[in-house]
């Protein structure tokens, strides 16, 4: 008995110190953790874009944040936008824009956020959550981004997350004010590697690359050989503008599914689908409601 | 009791009379299934070397408490910490090369390599001693992995640290799981071969 309490008191202690130091080390390197992960999304951003460090996005460009939440109130659901208000680099404030679940308006109450908190996750909750006042729960749900170029929108970036074979897949796209694509980043996912975890590879992502909206809608995979010179225009091996003349014959057609993995590429394929489908729904109804109620929003 | 070869003879010991991988034969799974390349071998050889050292020298520290009935447990716990330590700062400060390793340097836990060198060494030895046998023994698993990297990189993709060398894919097979059994095998036997030839004229 007395020899059980010593092993269960030194296992505790053991653990407990073992849990100390690797504690110490995730609050030490958790911070150059985020700034590697914020300054991927940024080169993602970009790159979606077409930019890159040596090529930055011009002041006559904006990039504007639109976070979704959904606000539960005594058993009713309702959505809720944090939008910016205001013309292009006027740097106005925010509001936030309560919608119904069938697409009317319900009010707008103004929150109080600098455009640099905006982006911290845990600020910006606190101030929506002051905003709404205690009867109300604010939840995050997602984020998009809409890029303007001297007024006029030129495309929306939106990241979220699927399930896939084995984890969830996070994804980021850019898609041009019509809904087709421009562009579809692999962010995140734990796919067997060689198989799932093909998504990643260029062959396979870009793909998605100028599928039209239409096309989007209705996306599948078919489990065919894909054709040799499509392969090359999808791994940029040619010459840029021939490889993206390749890449619109083929806008119409489903996505070739990865060799042993037809799984994952099903997964990615419905769940860009989805996302496609239901932010183009949503958004829709965002700028309806933001037309008639005369809310001036940058984008 | 504490050993009486000396610092060189042990960290030497690690890398060729009691090499892990060419002369123990263990910690095999890594040494067949990521030695692909030069590079992933040099990075994993790294990340085990670090571990390795860290590990014996704590246990070493913490001989005299720990408890002989739950002393495997404890190895685990130590391998286990020091792996998170390392696989976190991996993640903070080297973000390209952790893309590629991440979740091999996660199963650092269950090298067997490690929890033998606690059993066999440090538990019984000086700190110092400790030091140099898990340096030794971590250069060792280096050295082996590199080795296997160099001669499967070589022979399946014709190049060198990425590095197209031949011009041209001598035989695809080399870079195949299957095929490190192959070449751990013919690598084992050639070492073996060449301590042998040096043993018998020694004596003559």
């Amino acid at each position: 008995m007395k020899m059980i309490i010593t092993i269960i008191i030194r296992l505790t202690l053991s653990c407990l110190v073992a849990g100390t130091i690797m504690g110490m080390t995730f609050v030490f390197t958790n911070k150059a953790k985020k700034a590697n992960e914020f300054a991927r999304e940024e080169r993602v951003v970009y790159s979606l874009l077409g930019f890159s460090a040596d090529n930055p996005i011009p002041a006559s460009m904006g990039l504007y944040e639109v976070f979704r939440y959904l606000v539960i109130e005594a058993g009713q659901q309702s959505i809720g936008y944090l939008v910016p208000v205001g013309g292009h680099g006027e740097g106005g404030g925010f509001s936030f824009v309560r919608i119904s679940l069938d697409g009317a308006f319900v009010d707008k109450t103004d929150v109080d956020i600098s455009h640099e908190k905006v982006r911290e996750r845990g600020d910006r909750d606190a101030a929506v959550q002051a905003a709404m006042g205690p009867d109300r729960q604010a939840r995050f749900v997602d984020q998009t981004v809409i890029v303007t170029d001297e007024g006029k929108r030129t495309a929306y970036l939106l990241s979220g997350k699927f399930p896939g074979f084995k984890t969830n897949i996070a994804v980021m796209m850019a898609l041009d004010p019509a809904y087709s694509m421009i562009g579809l980043e692999i962010m995140e996912h734990e796919e067997d590697p060689g198989l799932g975890a093909e998504i990643e590879q260029d062959y396979f992502k870009n793909q998605f690359k100028y599928k039209p909206f239409d096309k989007l809608k209705t996306i599948d995979v078919v489990k065919e050989p894909m054709p040799a010179d499509y392969v090359k225009a999808l791994e940029g091996g040619i010459d840029e503008t021939a490889a993206v003349d390749i890449m619109k014959q083929y806008k119409d057609k489903d996505i070739y599914a990865l060799t042993g993995a037809t799984i994952s590429s099903k997964s990615v394929s419905s769940g860009v689908k989805g996302m496609v489908k239901k932010f183009a729904y949503r958004l829709d109804i965002l700028d309806q409601v933001l037309e008639q109620q005369h809310i001036g929003v940058p984008f | 009791m504490a050993t009486d070869k000396t610092n060189f003879q042990l960290v030497a010991n690690g890398i060729l009379k009691e090499n892990p991988i060419f002369k123990l034969a263990l910690s095999m799974c890594p040494a067949v299934g990521i030695s692909t390349t030069v590079i992933n071998g040099l990075m994993l050889g790294t990340a085990v070397l670090f571990v390795q050292v860290f590990s014996s020298v704590t246990i070493s520290l913490l001989k005299n408490f720990i408890h002989p009935r739950i002393r495997i447990p404890t190895y685990t716990l130590t391998i286990a910490t020091w792996v998170t330590v390392i696989d976190l700062s991996l993640a903070a400060y080297f973000p390209a090369a952790y893309a590629k390793m991440g979740i091999f340097v996660k199963i650092i836990v269950a090298f067997a390599i490690i929890t033998m060198r606690l059993e066999m060494f440090a538990c019984k030895e000086k700190v110092s001693s400790s030091f140099w046998d898990g340096l030794g023994m971590g250069l060792g698993f280096l050295v082996g992995m590199v080795a296997i990297g160099f001669v499967r990189e070589l022979l399946g993709s014709g190049a060198i640290l990425g590095y197209d060398v031949l011009g041209f894919k001598p035989l695809l097979f080399f870079i195949l799981p299957s095929a490190g059994f192959f070449v751990v095998g013919l690598m084992m036997g050639f070492f073996n071969w060449i301590e042998a030839s040096y043993s018998a004229r020694k004596k003559r």
